[in-house]
C-alpha cells in the first residue's frame, strides 16, 4: 500500500468522525428545518394559517443565521456550544454549530419544496375536514415528498463542506486531516487522497438523493 | 338543504375593491342537481367554495342543513365538511399516491377501520369502473379517469352533498358525457344532491333540474331548467340557452322571407311536452283561410321533456292574421312574433 504519512487507522478515524458529524446534524437539522419550513409554508402570505409577525420573526431569524459564515458561527456561538454539550471543544461540540448552521438553510430549501405543492391539493384537503396538522402530514409532506429528498441532498453536500471547518474546534474529520496534515506538513499525496474521498462522498451521497427521488417522482 | 342568503363577497386586490358577489340568493333543495352558470368571473365558483367554507362571505349567510355554516367551531365545521364532498376542475389528486391510496385518504381521516377502508375502497372503484387501475398513479391516467378518482374520493364518506367545481371542464366531450353519466348515477342510486358549476350550458341541459344564471357576481335569473331554457328572460340567459337550442332562422331562408311581397307575419311558437302532438298547424289550417310555412323548427330534449320551437309564415290579408292570433292566445300557446 502507498505512504500517506499518517496510519491508516488515522484516516479511518477522520472518516468516521465526518460521517458521524454530517448526518446527526443533518438528522437533528432536518428536524427543525421541517418544522421551520412548514411554518413559514402555513403562516405566508396565501397559507391556511396566515400570520405576519411569526411569518416576519421566523424568516428575519434564518436571514440573519444564513448570513454568518460558518467558521464565524461556530466560534460566535462557542460559550452556546459549552452550555449545550458541556465542552467547546470535539467531534460532538462541532454538531451545535453544524445544526444551526444546515437547519436555516435546509429550512429555504423545504420551503420551496414545500412551496411547489399544488394549491389545490391543500383545498382538497380542507374540503375533506382535515385538520391542519392533518393538511400537513397527509399531505402537503407526502407531495413535497420527492423534491424534499433532493433538498436533503443538497443540504448533506452542504454540511459535509462545513465539517472541514469545524477542525478548527478540534472536531477532527477528512478535512481536518487535509488541512494539518496535507497542507501544514505540504504533504501532497495525503491531501489528494483526501480530496478523493471527498469526491466519493459527494457521489454516493447525491446519486442516492437522485435515485430516491426520481424513484417516488416516475410514477 | 342549501341556502344562500343574501350572499355578498367583497375582494381587496391591490387596494382596490372587488364585488365578487352581489346580494346572492338561491336555495338548493334535496335530491336537485342544480347547476351555476355563467362565464369566468362571474362569482360561481367563489359562491360554491363557500358551501364548504374555503371562502367566507362578506356579508350574508350559507345554512346546510339549517345549520350556518361559518358560526361553526372548526372542529364542527371539520365534521359538517366530511359530509360535503368537492370535485374539482383540476382533480387536485396526490400524484404521489396511487388510486387506492387517493380515494382512501378521507377515510384515514376519518380514522376508519383498515378493514373497512379496503371494503369501501373496492366498492367506489367498481362505482366509478376503475377496478382495473387501483394500483395506477394519476400521472398514468386520462383526465377522464381522474376525475373518476375524484369523484371516488368525494364519495367516500357517504357524503349527502357533492360540490362539483367546473367538474368537466377540462376534459374532452365524449369523455364529459361519461363524467355526466355518472354524476346523473350518483343523484339517482345514492340520493345525493349535487351542485355544480360551469361554464358550459349543455352540462345544465343535459344533467340539471335547477339553474341559475350569473353575470358580474349576480344571480341574474334562476329557475327549473325547462322554465329558463324555454323561455330565457335576460339576455346573458338567451346567449347560454341559444347555444344548445336553436331559436334563429337561418340567413339564407330570412334572405328568401325579406323578398316575399306577399302580406304575412311570422310567429315563433314554443311547444312543451305533450303539446308537441296537438297538431296545431292542422287547426289552423283548416279554421282559418290563410297559408302556412314552417320556416324553421328544432326539437330538443330536456329533462325527459320535449322543447319543439317552430318558427311560421302565415300568409293571409291582417284580418286573417289577426284570427289566427286570437287562436294562439285563446290556446294559452307560448308565441311571439319574428320580425325578419
Amino acid at each position: 500500500m502507498m505512504d500517506l504519512g499518517v496510519p491508516y487507522s488515522q484516516i479511518v478515524l477522520a472518516a468516521e468522525q465526518t460521517v458521524y458529524m454530517v448526518f446527526v446534524s443533518l438528522a437533528i437539522g432536518t428536524l427543525f428545518a421541517i418544522i421551520m419550513a412548514v411554518t413559514l409554508v402555513l403562516t405566508n402570505e396565501k397559507g391556511i394559517l396566515k400570520n405576519k409577525y411569526i411569518y416576519v420573526v421566523l424568516n428575519t431569524m434564518i436571514n440573519i443565521v444564513r448570513s454568518v459564515p460558518f467558521i464565524i458561527l461556530m466560534v460566535f456561538i462557542l460559550p452556546l456550544t459549552k452550555e449545550i454539550v458541556g465542552t467547546r471543544v470535539g467531534t460532538t461540540a462541532a454538531l451545535v454549530p453544524l445544526v444551526i448552521f444546515i437547519a436555516p438553510y435546509l429550512t429555504r430549501l423545504f420551503e420551496n419544496s414545500v412551496l411547489e405543492v399544488d394549491g389545490g391539493i391543500v383545498e382538497a384537503a380542507q374540503a375533506m375536514g382535515a385538520s391542519h396538522f392533518e393538511v400537513v402530514w397527509y399531505f402537503l409532506l407526502p407531495e413535497a415528498r420527492g423534491s424534499l429528498i433532493l433538498s436533503i441532498t443538497t443540504g448533506t453536500i452542504g454540511l459535509l463542506g462545513a465539517t472541514a471547518m469545524a477542525g478548527v474546534i478540534g472536531a477532527g474529520g477528512v478535512g481536518d486531516l487535509a488541512l494539518t496534515y496535507g497542507y501544514e506538513r505540504l504533504n501532497f499525496p495525503l491531501m489528494l487522497f483526501t480530496v478523493i474521498i471527498l469526491v466519493i462522498f459527494v457521489q454516493i451521497i447525491q446519486s442516492f438523493g437522485n435515485y430516491f427521488s426520481s424513484k417516488i417522482r416516475n410514477h | 338543504m342549501i341556502d344562500f342568503i343574501d350572499i355578498s363577497k367583497t375582494f381587496t386586490i391591490k387596494k382596490q375593491q372587488v364585488a365578487a358577489l352581489q346580494h346572492v340568493s338561491l336555495k338548493v333543495n334535496a335530491g336537485d342537481i342544480f347547476g351555476v352558470i355563467g362565464f369566468s368571473g362571474a362569482g360561481k365558483s367563489t359562491l360554491l367554495r363557500m358551501v364548504n367554507a374555503l371562502e367566507t362571505p362578506t356579508s350574508g349567510r350559507i345554512e346546510v342543513d339549517g345549520q350556518d355554516i361559518n358560526k361553526l367551531p372548526f372542529s364542527q365545521l371539520r365534521q359538517v365538511r366530511k359530509r360535503i364532498g368537492m370535485v374539482f376542475q383540476q382533480f387536485n389528486l396526490l400524484n404521489s399516491k396511487t388510486v387506492y391510496d387517493n380515494i382512501a385518504i378521507p377515510l384515514l381521516l376519518n380514522r376508519v377501520d383498515p378493514k373497512d377502508i379496503q371494503l369501501r375502497v373496492l366498492e367506489l372503484l367498481d362505482f366509478v369502473e376503475l377496478t382495473d387501475k387501483r394500483n395506477a398513479y394519476p400521472t398514468q391516467l386520462s383526465g377522464g379517469q381522474k376525475q373518476r378518482v375524484g369523484i371516488a374520493r368525494a364519495l367516500a364518506t357517504n357524503p349527502s352533498i357533492l360540490l362539483c367545481d367546473e367538474a368537466t371542464s377540462a376534459l374532452d366531450p365524449e369523455t364529459t358525457d361519461s363524467i355526466l353519466r355518472l354524476l346523473e348515477k350518483i343523484n339517482q342510486e345514492l340520493n345525493i344532491t349535487i351542485l355544480i358549476v360551469t361554464h358550459e350550458i349543455h352540462v345544465i341541459q343535459r344533467i340539471c333540474n335547477k339553474v341559475a344564471v350569473m353575470e358580474h357576481g349576480k344571480v341574474i335569473e334562476h329557475g327549473s331548467v325547462l322554465e329558463v331554457f324555454c323561455n330565457p328572460q335576460q339576455p346573458m340567459s338567451k346567449k347560454f340557452v341559444q347555444t344548445v337550442i336553436a331559436d334563429k332562422i337561418p340567413a339564407s331562408i330570412i334572405q328568401v322571407l325579406q323578398q316575399d311581397v306577399r302580406n304575412y307575419k311570422i310567429f315563433m311558437i314554443r311547444f312543451l311536452g305533450e303539446n308537441v302532438n296537438d297538431n296545431i298547424l292542422y287547426h289552423i289550417n283548416k279554421a282559418f283561410d290563410v297559408e302556412t310555412n314552417i320556416v324553421f323548427a328544432s326539437v330538443n330534449e330536456l329533462q325527459q321533456t320535449v322543447l319543439g320551437i317552430f318558427m311560421v309564415q302565415v300568409i293571409g290579408s291582417n284580418a286573417e292574421i289577426q284570427d289566427v292570433i286570437d287562436y294562439l292566445e285563446q290556446h294559452q300557446l307560448n308565441w311571439q312574433e319574428v320580425i325578419v
